[in-house]
């Protein structure tokens, strides 16, 4: 119960900061769109490219939105507090992991929809997409959780979080794509669903426990 | 009630157990406690007891280790070598037992600018579990009230660091950890401050003081030491 409480206070207040300050969702939803838009152009924007473009941007925004998300935490000198209160950090992962999940949704949803305006890519099997860019989010925020606190003591960490966030995140554009393109197609792609589930369990078993680790002094 | 919560933990802690033989319980315990960043030695061997009700004075220049020593039993920072203690809970092994009976008051204050005070203070009760409705008192005890719903960016250096001690009000600590408790308060805000060392040392707990000022600590503090290159250099009571 007080896990709970303490983890619903967590995401209020990354959703109220981020509703007063609009430092995540921005710079990362202004990027992805900028990345949509380079990509299309370079590709033609045909709808047989509409899958890629989509996980793609949304990967790369994911990236700057998980740093960023991390980094405003230690502007203020409010980690160290947030730290030091009674109760699990994992309570504190949770609180992240989840306000990002909703940020990174938001910001999903976004790139789809301009990506269906831009490119008039078919919105054929949405469900299925929807169901892809739920259970993508909650990986990525999880485990973009997890890399930014890893991250928080090295030098130059803000540089290094896209070196792993990437090549850890292929599984997730890999499935989020096929899942897509099957979609659109009206086919299914059972083991790439799966692929998306033990991603998501792997980082929200392992991530609460290495933030932990992570974020000790 | 924090005092009885943790009563158990006297009687079973060998820590507290052992000085309960010799003397007065202590509520801080470092033996041989050390910490090093890289090749730099910020505190060395530091061995000390904070008995209950004490108020103890850290001092010591810029640099000589006031700061790490605090945040390590406050375990914001592990131990390199050495143990510590705090209400005979070990720093490292028990850190989350350590946070739940001690507050730690640093330099910098720590509220988030884009939250009001109460909103800051809200999250603070949701994190500790204290009861919400006690946000409006303790706003009004540290002269916030008529601020508490403006954020905190507006609030001037010396009004978030009363925001920061309502926190650790909120806390109801057995031990305080205040690192320069004084700095950017006026005369009001350090009687705030006085009041938390009171109503600590009355909880039979312990607090650690560090500044570099001891003027401003005085009639506060029972016992003072001096940290000089990360070393203990002096004490006195």
């Amino acid at each position: 119960m007080r896990a709970a409480r303490r983890v619903l206070a967590l995401v209020r207040k990354d959703l109220v900061l981020e509703w007063r300050g609009r430092d995540v969702l921005v710079p990362a939803g202004a990027f992805g769109l900028a990345v949509l838009l380079v990509l299309g152009l370079v590709s033609g924007g045909g709808p047989q490219d509409a899958p890629t473009l989509l996980w793609v941007s949304v990967l790369l925004a994911s990236v700057l939105a998980a740093g960023r998300s991390a980094e405003r935490e230690g502007e203020e000198g409010t980690l160290e507090v947030l730290l030091l209160y009674p109760g699990s950090r994992e309570d504190l992962f949770w609180g992240r992991h989840l306000a990002l999940c909703v940020l990174l949704g938001a910001l999903a949803l976004g790139l789809w929809a301009a990506q269906l305006f831009l490119f008039n890519a078919p919105a054929r099997g949405w469900p299925a997409v929807l169901l892809a860019g739920t259970l993508a989010t909650v990986g990525l925020s999880a485990s973009g959780t997890l890399l930014a606190a890893l991250l928080g003591h090295v030098r130059a960490g803000r540089l290094l979080l896209p070196l792993l966030f990437l090549p850890t995140s292929v599984p997730v554009l890999l499935a989020g794509v096929r899942l897509t393109e099957a979609a659109a197609a009206g086919t299914t792609l059972g083991p790439w669903w799966g692929v998306l589930v033990v991603f998501d369990l792997l980082f929200l078993l392992v991530g609460p426990v290495l933030f932990e680790v992570a974020v000790e002094g | 009630m924090p005092v009885a919560r943790h009563a158990e933990r006297v009687r079973a802690s060998p820590v507290w157990g052992t000085r309960a033989a010799s003397g007065p319980p202590s509520p801080v315990v470092t033996e041989g406690l050390g910490r090093r960043f890289g090749p730099v030695v910020a505190l060395h061997d530091v061995t000390l007891r904070v008995q209950q009700g004490q108020c103890l004075l850290l001092v010591g220049p810029n640099g000589s280790g006031k700061t790490t020593l605090l945040r390590v039993l406050a375990t914001a920072l592990r131990p390199t070598e050495g143990r510590a203690w705090v209400w005979g809970y070990e720093v490292t092994a028990e850190g989350w037992r350590v946070r739940e009976v001690c507050a730690y008051l640093g330099t910098a204050p720590g509220v988030y600018g884009a939250l009001s005070g109460f909103e800051n203070l809200r999250l603070a009760a949701d994190l500790c579990g204290k009861p919400v409705g006690r946000v409006p008192e303790l706003l009004a005890r540290v002269g916030l009230m008529p601020a508490a719903h403006r954020l905190v960016a507006s609030y001037s250096l010396g009004m978030r660091r009363r925001l920061a001690l309502a926190r650790a009000f909120l806390q109801e600590p057995l031990v305080a950890l205040l690192d320069e408790p004084f700095v950017g308060l006026d005369e009001e805000g350090r009687e705030l401050v006085r009041q938390l060392v009171e109503e600590v040392k009355s909880r039979a707990g312990a607090v650690v003081l560090a500044t570099h000022d001891g003027d401003r600590a005085r009639g506060l503090y029972d016992r003072v030491v001096c940290l000089e290159a990360g070393s203990l250099r002096a004490a006195g009571g």
